[in-house]
């Protein structure tokens, strides 16, 4: 465009709301990729006002009952709904206990009001690079359930992420379920933020981090993710692998650093230097294992 | 562009209101509803100034579509009270100084009701994790903090 | 403790609507029959307009018309008239408005306004100060010599220069051969934005008679209306502006903002109504921002301590067009270089246009600005000098009635009590005290401390005016001209009518909704100067008042007129408050018990322009620009996070010269002018790419602090010296209360971490960066406790 033109209201398009998946389904099969998901819409409309989404029909899951339900069953994990609210995530005392890392970065993510509104889905489906729930879901080795009316497949989380804003979701799909797997038993979790502001910020760097038996080498599992270090959320694999080591813990953490400077491409964007990034990526990573693993307080 | 109805409880009255499917629950609470109190800074999240009670729950009313907000119940400041009956929250703020230019400041005060009626005893951290939702280029915050927490003393001292 | 019954007191503010969602904003305007304006902004930073093709817009269900800016030849600004009405031949900056659509709806226009295509021809662009000052930089505005422009401005035609300001005391190479220490630094601040939270609106409407009728967004009504009836051509008698609240102002809705589109639109449309809203985005492109600086100084001592020495160059970066920011130009050239005496000063000033927004006012008129740099100059002074930074400030702070200022006049006796500020401030912050420290090792505290002072930047003909009028229930209507942005002087200026009558607050009733037809003059809504000039003529109104008040109960009592006491809202012989008429009884006069009426309604006027202020000398400076100067200062404790390199300010004092008329009020302004002043300091900044683009014209990335971000602990205190023509003594504080804030943050990191930040805002990618430059091993230490 040789203009600049920015909305104030929003462009057209025809809203859906499904009473059930099954019904859902069928909208989507029927647009494909004329037709957009509406859950709790936080993302949703902001880019549709500026026009980076252009949807001619919006589908809104709110009123899917399949989709709204939180559930946790012992010994095989968490089941999210696409139209759960971070909100109701946050209430969660199993998630709080249990999965702290993703209830560490739901808390951290956006704001209350907004909070209310958002769903963890919604966050994953965006694909921004900034997501702050990707990373945890990363570290946990969540699964994406991903339904059309050709059936229903399970995508983990760390093959979801295409690119910035790209997903390898097909344009009939939708998110239906996030299944989150019991983490190693005694595990800790933890997600640091870290933001322009000290409080509501989209992250400048995120990292997820899981550990568990910190002191027994053979039994211990360790593993970070990222958020705003490349195109899409990165998990760091070889983490996993270094902490299986018998060596001082220190050079541990040493060893893992250079693994995550050697996955990572931080950029220079107007929310931080690659500079800036970088250093948080060393620093960062070292306090988060230094505190995963109980060296200091 | 098909148009929607759809019924809202706007502060205790029922009011149904066609609605195209691009129209924003804010766009009707002031245009169509006359509720000039919800303000626009953003459309985009971030401000907070169009912040309402959407079933007892505070949300940011430029991004939710009228028609998802079918059936709801909307609380907005004009909801809760006046001046000759106004509620705990309005007379914290008036005796705190909890305003200046007035732009941000019914979603403050809907916060703030918010906390008295869901978290009456929030410690003051508490009260600023939720204040941080919301956006004020005037006060500074202090004096907002201090409203809330007035009307939180007001309210156990009730009791 | 106040020795009043009002003044001095935390009463409630006047505008209690706000609370209950009955204010109405200039954003709640809508008006029958109303159409809406789409501006459409430009994507070339600098470049030839070679066609505009509209057909497709016109053409959307709805569109009323569109125009472009060769339908509009007016030229609009306060100081020097260098803007367009829509661009015309050539864009200036990425997101020029190029053309306005005007339609049955807003989203009419905002579809139509997406089918506009532009045909430019680029031109070279230059985005920085120092490039446009460059002989071969390109021009932006070649027909500089034919603007209007105020004659305290001095544009330089040929050259990006839109005014040259000069101050000449003493001898500084006299001076600077006298020196025992030098500093000799740059500091640099980026453009940044007001960032109300209420975009601008304006409504506009031409009556049958040809009267225009404005419902705008803005602080100052009647600089509206002058600017528009000048620039228009329109009789000011024909022009209405409507001052409702107003969402947040802060030197960004100075002056005349767009209300001329609205207004143009409309007169092109048979009168209908015209309403156009900006959104966020729009209003950070289609508003004016702050100016951009770089300050060069050369500041010298000698080894007793005494400043002796200043010679400045500094540059403003105006964006495309220089509105308030060459006056902005002014101010920080005659404050420089703080609340300090110094013989020699030397500077040169410059306002210069680059291919970026336009850039205004904003709150501290630049003093904010400068202190950031001239209150590290005195800190690097006095750690030459091996002396205490309080201690050497102390020394060279301004002493009323024997002082000679920058302007080379002295000080007035009664002018306030700048050393007094410093120390007091110095004490509430523990200065002395040693400091905490942190649990974790890579956290470090460090305290710092600015001085400021300053005063409205105004015409020695700045005038105001008041009238108060008594209604027959005994309540008080209050008309006076000065807006209401959030500051609150309408509900000070309550409080004094309050106290002079006796009568409760809550009688004095000032409209939420004021106009120029109808309420009297001021000039503007700016400079921290609301409460003491329209304070002024608010008391002579009083007086005025009064003095009718005494002259009818004098007929009633059959006494001498100052026999004449007025109490607690009622009229008496002096001595016998037991016989008394109240002001309800004589409000429209008085009638004897046979009928006979004398006076009629009782209506009190008072006027007031400034007194002992004079013209500038255009080649020295020298001249009174100030008729009241508060002088104050601020100190922080901060906590360095070498983690993750955030600042975060732990504590903060200040302390200001002047008594208050509402302390609540007033620690208002101290708490917002901190938290904002902590943000120009630590995270906002507007960020340009390469062609000019604006990268963050958003809230998400335009970084203001919120809830959480605020200090632990803020002291205040307002030590109650006040001036003796302002009213109850006192001086404004709107603006005073962010001087202080990015200096002593700056200051505190280096006295935590000895890493100096000359440039704004110190951001943790920006502090990371002069760390590594300045004292890489702060990294080394933290990089070993964490990695081994």
């Amino acid at each position: 465009m040789s203009v600049l033109v920015f909305r104030t209201t929003l462009p057209r398009f025809e809203y859906l709301r499904p009473k059930s998946l099954g019904e859902a389904l069928e909208l989507k099969a029927k647009y494909g990729g004329d037709a957009m998901i509406l859950a709790g819409g936080t993302d949703l409309l902001v880019d549709i006002r500026m026009r980076a989404k252009k949807p001619k029909y919006v589908i809104d899951i709110k009123g899917v009952k399949e989709l709204s339900e939180l559930k946790y069953v012992e010994g095989r994990g968490l089941e999210i709904g696409s139209a759960v609210t971070l909100s109701e995530i946050e209430r969660s005392k199993v998630v709080k206990e249990k999965f702290h890392v993703l209830w560490d970065a739901v808390r951290q993510l956006a704001d209350f009001p907004l909070r209310t509104r958002a769903t963890l889905a919604g966050n994953i489906a965006n694909a921004s690079p900034a997501s702050d729930s990707a990373p945890a879901l990363l570290v946990l080795g969540a699964e994406v359930e991903l339904s059309s009316t050709r059936g229903t497949r399970k995508l983990p989380i760390k093959k979801f992420f295409k690119w910035v804003k790209q997903t390898y979701m097909e344009p009939d799909e939708m998110i239906t379920r996030i299944f989150v797997p019991e983490p190693p038993r005694d595990s800790k979790g933890m997600y640091l933020k870290f933001t322009r502001i000290s409080v509501e910020d989209l992250s400048v760097v995120g990292i997820a981090g899981l550990a568990a038996n910190p002191k027994e080498p053979e039994k211990r599992i360790v593993r970070l993710a990222y958020a705003s270090v490349a195109p899409t959320p990165v998990l760091v694999e070889e983490v996993e692998e270094i902490f299986k080591h018998d060596k001082p813990v220190k050079e541990l953490i040493r060893e893992a650093v250079e693994a995550v400077k050697k996955k990572t491409s931080p950029i220079t964007d107007v929310r931080g230097t690659a500079e800036y990034r970088r250093h948080l990526i060393e620093f960062g990573t070292a306090y988060l294992l230094n505190r995963l693993l109980e060296v200091i307080e | 562009m098909k148009k929607i109805s759809i019924t809202l409880t706007v502060n205790g009255q029922k009011k149904t209101v066609e609605v195209t499917p691009n129209e924003r629950l804010i766009d009707v609470l002031r245009y169509r509803l006359d509720l000039r109190s919800v303000k626009a800074g953003c459309l985009k999240g971030e401000c907070g100034s169009c912040l309402v009670l959407m079933n007892g729950k505070p949300v940011k009313s430029c991004l939710i579509l009228a028609a998802e907000a079918d059936g709801s119940e909307i609380t907005t400041v004009e909801g809760l009270g006046s001046l000759n009956k106004p509620a705990l929250i309005q007379k914290a703020f008036i005796e705190a100084f909890g305003y200046q230019c007035g732009f941000c400041t019914s979603g403050f005060i809907l916060l703030g009701h918010w906390i008295l009626e869901n978290m009456p005893d929030a410690s003051e951290e508490e009260i600023k994790e939720i204040l941080n939702g919301i956006l004020c280029r005037c006060t500074g915050y202090k004096q907002i903090i201090e409203a809330i927490k007035l009307a939180q003393k007001w309210k156990r001292e009730r009791k | 403790m106040s020795p009043y019954k009002y003044v001095g007191k935390p009463i409630p503010r006047a505008d209690v609507d706000k609370v209950f969602g009955d204010a109405i904003f200039s954003f709640d305007v809508t008006l029958p029959g109303m159409l809406y304006a789409k501006l459409v902004g430009a994507t070339q930073a600098h470049a030839k307009i070679k066609h505009i093709d509209y057909s497709k817009a016109l053409q959307v269900p709805g569109v009323v018309a569109v125009f472009t800016g060769a339908e509009f030849p007016q030229k609009i600004g306060i100081y020097a008239a260098d803007r367009d009405v829509l661009a015309r031949e050539k864009v200036l900056y990425y997101g020029h408005p190029i053309a306005a659509v005007v339609a049955e709806s807003l989203e009419a226009a905002e579809n139509a306004a997406e089918l506009i295509e532009v045909e430019y021809e680029p031109l070279p662009a230059v985005f920085d100060v120092k490039d446009a000052l460059k002989p071969d930089a390109p021009i932006l505005h070649e027909r500089l010599a034919e603007y209007k422009h105020a004659s305290f401005i001095y544009p330089e035609p040929g050259t990006n220069i839109a005014t040259r300001v000069k101050l000449r005391k003493g001898d500084v190479e006299e001076g600077f051969a006298k020196a025992d220490v030098i500093v000799e630094d740059t500091y640099r601040e980026p453009l940044v934005s007001q960032a109300y939270l209420e975009n601008w609106v304006g409504v506009a409407r031409v009556k049958s008679d040809g009267t225009v009728e404005i419902w705008s967004s803005h602080q100052s009504p009647f600089a509206v209306r002058e600017l528009l009836a000048a620039s228009l051509g329109l009789p000011i008698g024909k022009v209405i502006v409507y001052h409702l609240y107003t969402g947040g102002g802060f030197g960004g809705k100075a002056g005349i903002l767009l209300e001329h589109i609205p207004v143009l639109l409309s007169m092109k449309l048979g009168g209908r109504p015209v309403r156009l809203e900006l959104n966020r985005e729009e209003n950070f492109h289609y508003m004016a921002q702050r100016a951009g600086y770089i300050f060069e100084m050369k500041t010298a001592a000698t080894k007793d301590g005494k400043l002796i020495a200043h010679q400045g160059r500094y540059l403003l970066d105006a964006g495309a067009y220089a509105d308030y920011t060459v006056n902005v130009a002014r101010s920080v050239t005659f404050m420089a270089f703080g609340p300090y005496e110094i013989p020699n000063i030397h500077i040169d000033t410059c306002a210069v246009y680059t291919n970026k927004v336009p850039t205004t006012a904003f709150r501290g008129f630049g003093l904010m600005e400068l202190f950031f740099a001239s209150e590290q100059q005195i800190d690097q002074l006095a750690e030459k000098l091996g002396m205490d930074p309080v201690e050497f400030r102390l020394k060279n702070a301004l002493i009323p009635g024997k002082s000679i200022t920058p302007t080379q006049r002295r000080l007035r006796e009664d002018a306030g009590a700048p050393a007094d500020t410093i120390r007091r401030t110095a004490e509430l912050i523990g200065w002395d005290k040693p400091l905490e420290k942190p649990k974790e090792p890579w956290k470090r505290r460090g305290r710092g401390i600015a001085a400021f002072w300053k005063g409205p930047v105004q015409p020695s003909s700045a005038a105001a005016s008041a009238v108060v009028k008594l209604n027959e229930d005994g309540s008080v209507d209050l008309l006076v001209g000065t807006g209401e942005m959030g500051q609150g002087t309408v509900s000070a200026l309550r409080q004094i009518v309050a106290e002079e009558l006796g009568i409760e607050p809550e009688k004095v009733r000032v409209s939420p909704i004021r106009s120029t037809n109808l309420v009297p003059y001021t000039w503007q809504t700016v400079g921290s100067r609301g409460l003491y000039s329209d304070g002024q003529a608010l008391m002579r109104a009083l007086e005025d008042l009064k003095s009718q008040i005494r002259k009818v109960a004098a007929q009633i009592f059959k006494v001498f007129e100052d026999e004449i006491e007025i109490k607690d809202g009622k009229a008496y012989v002096k001595g016998k408050p037991w016989d008394s008429v109240t002001l309800a009884e004589i409000a429209l006069g008085y009638m004897f018990p046979d009928g006979e009426t004398i006076h009629g309604p009782l209506i009190g006027r008072g006027s007031h322009v400034p007194v002992q202020t004079t013209f500038l000398d255009p080649e020295t400076g020298a001249g009174e620009p100030k008729p009241f100067i508060t002088f104050g200062a601020g100190a922080v404790e901060v906590e360095v996070d070498l983690l993750n390199m955030q600042v975060k300010v732990i504590r903060a004092a200040t302390v200001y010269d002047t008594p208050v008329i509402n302390p609540g009020l007033a620690y208002g302004q101290v708490y917002g002018g901190l938290v904002m002043g902590m943000g120009l300091a630590l995270t906002e900044q507007l960020v340009f790419d390469d062609h000019g683009r604006l990268l963050n014209p958003n809230l998400t990335d335009y970084k203001v602090f919120r809830a959480g971000d605020i200090p632990k602990e803020i002291k205040a205190e307002f030590l109650g010296v006040g001036q003796r023509n302002a009213p109850y003594g006192a001086k404004g504080i709107g603006e005073l209360t962010m001087l202080a804030w990015p200096a002593a943050i700056i200051n505190a990191i280096y006295d935590a971490i000895g890493v100096r930040v000359k440039e704004t805002p110190a951001t943790p990618d920006k502090l990371l960066k002069e760390i590594r430059e300045q004292k890489p091993e702060l990294l080394e230490e933290v990089r070993k406790q964490l990695l081994g």
